[in-house]
């Protein structure tokens, strides 16, 4: 496992951009360090709409969002001093999706924090990064806590929690 | 022609008082007028309405006028009709309030994702001549899961020895079945111990009623876990998990904070507190829903993995014992 490889695990929120900025602090401007900003696309459930036109429309708002907090994140890191080369996006599209993707891998959705983890181990990074949302207990219970997971689970590398 | 309609009922139930036969409906979008003696013609078949379902929740019966049980007048089956109730509401769950909604076309995809697999209740959608999905059910002839349990004999102690495990089996089936749901992007949506039925004929558990659905997206199947953990915790418990039940046991008295659910927190899990008999690794799994726990599952499966093993650290009452003749 390479520590400078470091995994920046996102989604569309200012725990997420937080952590960005944590990360281009502490490498930017310093040689050998690779970051990966990683969503793993979590799309709003498809009953919630009263038809399959208004979930598909919110499935490519909520797309669009992901993508371009990804291109922000990627933005903000080179003006912090990283070069292009360092600074890579990895998008995993939900399988479920309405959009028929053909991509080599998607999310089952099952668990973002083991999705991570997984991307981790294949990709062989040696720091994971995610932001925190300050949830209580009962919250992380039902809602998950993907930084909780994450820390309590990964193996073989070093997790930095940014709240 | 309503001449006609009622020989034609007469015709296959021939036992029904002609005075008793009411409307013929094709149109099932006000379906609290819809009631016994009704006939809902769906999909080129008559269903004759015999009332009202209802779920018995804390002694209560609780009426769902959109369900109906009726007869098939053509086939002579019993089915259950759920009609459209379009309903959006806030499921308070202790502190926690979540979004959630009642969808038809959920429980209809549900049904033809399961439609040959045993672990769930099965029937097929059909749209009436106003465009409503309605759903019809077979009906599963057996008994409330948590009632079967409930009714084992003993105290906790005989139960464990003797019923634990075929119990855990069961369930072991029916958490695999969710895990299917979600493997295929489904949410079950109301995972409670009173949807799983155990069916008379083959002795397996079915879960029924899907059309539940809510909004946690972070973690979309957290609910369905939970709905699990509560179900386990029963089931391993056997009722004894309140402090009105359990007050004055021996190991009551040493109770932890951290023993008890984070949502509901009265709710005791750490059962081994109460009962050292039950094995450590089942009472780890169990404490992975306490306010104590440092992580939760994320999964069926991360749930599984460690619930399996755990059949075989539990007595076998087929096996005889040490010593017996």
């Amino acid at each position: 496992m390479n520590p400078r490889k470091i995994l920046v695990a996102v989604d569309a929120s200012a725990n997420a951009l937080r952590a960005i900025d944590y990360v281009g602090e502490v490498v930017a401007g310093r040689p050998g360090f690779k970051v990966r900003l990683l969503c793993i696309e979590q799309l709003p459930h498809r009953d919630l709409f009263e038809n399959e036109e208004s979930w598909v429309q919110a499935c490519r708002n909520g797309r669009a969002e992901f993508e371009d907090f990804l291109e922000q994140g990627r933005e903000r890191l080179l003006a912090m001093g990283m070069n292009e080369e360092e600074v890579e996006k990895n998008y995993v599209a939900f399988c479920h999706s309405p959009f028929n993707d053909q991509t080599s891998r998607c999310s089952m959705g099952t668990s973002v924090a083991l999705e991570i983890l997984e991307t981790v181990k294949s990709g062989g990074f040696g720091t994971v990064v995610v932001g925190r949302r300050g949830l209580s207990k009962a919250e992380e219970f039902l809602f998950g806590s993907v930084s909780n997971k994450i820390v309590h689970s990964a193996r073989d590398c070093t997790v930095w929690v940014v709240s | 022609m309503e001449q006609d309609f009622r020989d034609f009922v007469l015709e296959h139930m021939p036992h029904i008082e002609r005075r008793r036969i009411g409307g013929l409906y094709t149109d099932t979008t006000d379906f609290t007028s819809i009631g016994y003696g009704d006939v809902i013609r769906l999909a080129d078949r008559h269903y004759m309405v015999l009332r009202d379902e209802a779920e018995r929740r804390f002694g209560i019966e609780d009426f769902k006028f959109w369900v109906k049980r009726c007869r098939c007048l053509e086939t002579k089956e019993p089915a259950i009709l759920k009609l459209v109730f379009h309903e959006e509401f806030t499921q308070q769950i202790g502190s926690m309030r979540i979004r959630s909604f009642r969808s038809a076309t959920k429980e209809a995809r549900i049904l033809d994702l399961v439609r040959d697999d045993p672990r769930f209740m099965h029937g097929f959608s059909a749209r009436d001549e106003a465009g409503n999905l309605v759903r019809v059910l077979e009906v599963i002839r057996g008994k409330r899961f948590d009632e079967v349990v409930d009714a084992l004999p003993g105290d906790h102690a005989f139960y464990f020895h003797n019923n634990l495990r075929p119990v855990l089996n069961t369930f072991i089936d029916a958490c695999e079945a969710i895990g299917f749901l979600h493997q295929h992007g489904e949410q079950h949506g109301d995972v409670r111990r009173d949807h799983l039925w155990m069916e008379t004929s083959t002795g397996r558990g079915r879960w029924l009623d899907f059309d539940y659905a809510y909004e946690t997206r972070a973690n979309p199947f957290g609910l369905d876990l939970y709905g699990l953990g509560n179900s386990l915790l029963f089931l391993v418990g056997k009722r004894i998990y309140t402090p009105h039940v359990f007050e004055g046991m021996e190991g009551s008295e040493a109770l932890q904070p951290g023993d008890f659910s984070p949502v509901i927190r009265n709710r005791l899990v750490n059962l081994r507190r109460l009962f050292p008999y039950i094995p450590k690794p089942l009472n780890n799994v169990l404490l992975h829903f306490s306010e104590g726990a440092e992580t939760f599952y994320d999964s069926v499966d991360e749930m599984l993995f460690e619930l399996r093993p755990c059949l075989d650290l539990l007595p076998n009452p087929q096996e005889p014992k040490e010593g017996a003749p």
